[in-house]
């Protein structure tokens, strides 16, 4: 058993060594320069309580991930709903609808909502022609187009952990339920909605964190307006080179991510959640 | 690329565009022609020329490279793999430095030069006589001129616009266009708020901001030059302040439908600089130098419409290419002229503190 042990430490060795150098140094050196630069310190840190401009940062990254995180929970939970309950024939279809999107790049599918979404895009145009509306809706160039952007990314990476999670409830509870009595909204109220929680919260939590450092879409869909965390922190590393602001920030979303992959911990079995299991 | 784009790497990418629309054969000069019948003394040592790829490169090897080489007998290299502040600092603390002259600006010299990161400019080897009066700094120098310039949608606005005009949307109403940086926005902003071209130095800062943040709601910004030219070409916007490269783009491509002007521009300097430390050392100077020549610089301008520096290029360059020029006598009599010293001070802050203004 102990020689079975160090067998297995062997062998993932280079690829932990590896993740070390390539990943956990670099990580180490961003934090060191949050502390050191300009002078040794919290310094950095004392902006996140003073400085307006992070604040304001911070608070609309939160904003448009929790409005991100909401829509695409509530839309993600119908499509793996009946997902789940459809024919194996439909179920490869509907799958490959949730994958196809997956693999595209994001700046096309940012540049895809640009063209259906601007003043003069194919939706204005549409809602004008049908004598819906007499003016363009801002669809986009704002907080709106962003999430709607974003929402369309998120999917996926709430559609699939819910619809393995579903996939886990035993149908059989259901039915029992309906055999004792239960409506069919009051089997999937008090039966099936608890037991796909657990899976809700995970999709909820992944969704969020990858929305955290969200940088494209915003940039393209917000109009230049809508500045989030992580382009924040690209223009104190690349432009005004106050590094040790840059990689506070950068430090602090990766602390606030770390914290929040611990509460997921807690909540739910990572590994089923990203499929090791 | 939506990151904040610098006029150099917008140009590199403007290049790579036309290249597929043009054919341009026999432009296919290599620094490969170098080396031939150099002196019989030591070779000057190579130098390494940063900027941002693309058909940049192809431009400036015909524009600098081979008049550089043909005189000194030297050998020059340009790496297009695009020179941020971000990248050079890295090389400079690393004490890893592999580019002796980038293609720069104001953005460059404002937060590398008094961070220690840059050689100064020996001006014994680089002739201050060959740059437009104004545009030769202690942490960079001239490498050509452009300008942001106020363009308009004549399909909207029937007439040619004022500055003031950008402001008032109950005259023209819809969207307007800005670069999503401080630098030439709150120039333009002042001028059009009634301060002379010539007394817009010291910024007055807070004046400036107020006049945009006024109508903040019916304005975007853009970030790459690109982005810029989508936004006229579409319809997005009626006016928009960008580069006088797009703006001239965006003429030809929309049949004058969208057109510019340089009136109330603001003319900014392309610059040179040395990052700390540069493996060449002072033979960087001597490539500058050399690059003052004003024919290569004709050729640039003839290639990517960037406007000389040297003001001997004057006569040199075609008539045709007077209107798009901006150093040419009559673009720059009705434009403002960027101030280095005062963007050297205050660049960082006021940067940010557009930023903020903008986003909340």
């Amino acid at each position: 058993m102990i020689s079975d042990r160090r067998t297995s430490w062997l062998m993932i060795a280079p690829a932990l060594a590896l993740v070390t150098v390539l990943f956990f140094a670099p990580l180490l050196r961003v934090l060191v320069i949050s502390v050191t630069e300009p002078s040794f310190g919290l310094g950095n840190y004392a902006l996140l309580l003073t400085s307006a401009s992070i604040q304001r940062t911070l608070l609309t990254t939160l904003r448009i991930c929790v409005f991100t995180t909401a829509i695409t929970l509530v839309l993600a939970y119908l499509v793996a709903y009946v997902l789940t309950h459809a024919r194996p024939a439909a179920q490869r279809l509907m799958l490959l609808g949730v994958l196809l999107p997956l693999w595209m790049s994001v700046l096309v599918r940012a540049f895809a909502w640009v063209t259906l979404l601007r003043r003069e895009g194919l939706i204005n145009k549409a809602l004008e022609a049908l004598g819906l509306i007499d003016h363009p809706l801002s669809l986009m160039w704002n907080e709106t187009g962003v999430t709607i952007g974003m929402v369309h990314y998120m999917l996926p990476l709430g559609i699939l952990p819910l619809w393995s999670a579903m996939r886990a409830i035993d149908g059989r509870v259901v039915a029992a339920a309906r055999g004792l009595g239960a409506g069919p909204a009051q089997a999937f109220l008090r039966i099936f909605l608890p037991l796909s929680l657990p899976g809700v919260i995970g999709a909820g939590l992944l969704v969020f964190i990858f929305s955290l450092g969200f940088f494209i879409t915003p940039a393209i869909l917000g109009g230049g307006k809508i500045i989030m965390v992580a382009e924040y922190i690209d223009g104190q590393i690349q432009e005004t080179l106050r590094w040790g602001v840059g990689t506070m920030v950068a430090s602090t979303l990766i602390a606030t991510i770390f914290l929040l992959m611990v509460v997921l911990g807690r909540i739910v079995d990572l590994r089923t959640l990203f499929g090791a299991k | 690329m939506s990151r904040l784009q610098t006029f150099a790497e917008d140009q590199a990418e403007i290049l790579a565009a036309s290249r597929r629309t043009l054919l341009k054969g026999g432009l296919a000069l290599g620094a490969a022609a170098a080396g031939f019948g150099g002196p019989a003394q030591a070779a000057p040592k190579e130098v390494v020329l940063a900027n941002f790829g693309g058909d940049a490169v192809k431009a400036m090897t015909e524009a600098f490279v081979v008049p550089y080489e043909k005189a000194t007998g030297g050998k020059m290299v340009i790496d297009g793999s695009g020179p941020s502040n971000g990248k050079m600092k890295t090389m400079v603390l690393a004490k890893n430095v592999t580019w002796d002259v980038v293609d720069s600006g104001l953005g460059g010299t404002g937060e590398l030069g008094p961070a220690g990161l840059l050689e100064e400019i020996d001006y014994s080897v680089v002739d201050k006589a060959k740059v437009t009066p104004g545009f030769a700094y202690k942490y960079g120098v001239c490498n050509y001129m452009f300008s942001t310039v106020q363009a308009w949608d004549t399909s909207k606005v029937k007439e040619k616009p004022t500055l003031a005009d950008f402001f008032d949307t109950g005259k023209y109403p819809g969207k307007r266009l800005m670069r999503k940086d401080s630098q030439a926005m709150l120039e333009l902003a002042l001028m059009a708020d009634g301060v002379p071209a010539d007394k817009l130095y010291p910024l007055d800062v807070p004046r400036a901001m107020k006049k945009v943040a006024a109508i903040k709601k019916d304005l975007l910004f853009w970030s790459t030059g690109a982005e810029s030219q989508t936004m006229l070409r579409e319809g997005e916007v009626v006016m928009g302040w960008l580069w006088h490269t797009r703006a001239v783009l965006l003429q030809k491509d929309t049949n004058k439908k969208v057109t510019f002007s340089f009136d109330g521009g603001l003319l900014q300097p392309g610059l040179w600089v040395v990052p700390k430390g540069n493996p060449a050392g002072k033979q960087a100077m001597t490539a500058i130098a050399s690059m003052q020549a004003p024919e290569g610089q004709v050729k640039l301008l003839a290639a990517m419409g960037n406007g000389p520096a040297n003001p001997a290029a004057a006569s040199l360059v075609p008539s045709e290419l007077n209107a798009i020029n901006p150093g040419a006598a009559e673009n720059v009599k009705v434009q403002a002229k960027i101030d280095a010293d005062w963007y050297e001070k205050n660049y960082a802050k006021v940067r940010q503190g557009f930023l903020d203004m903008i986003a909340s």
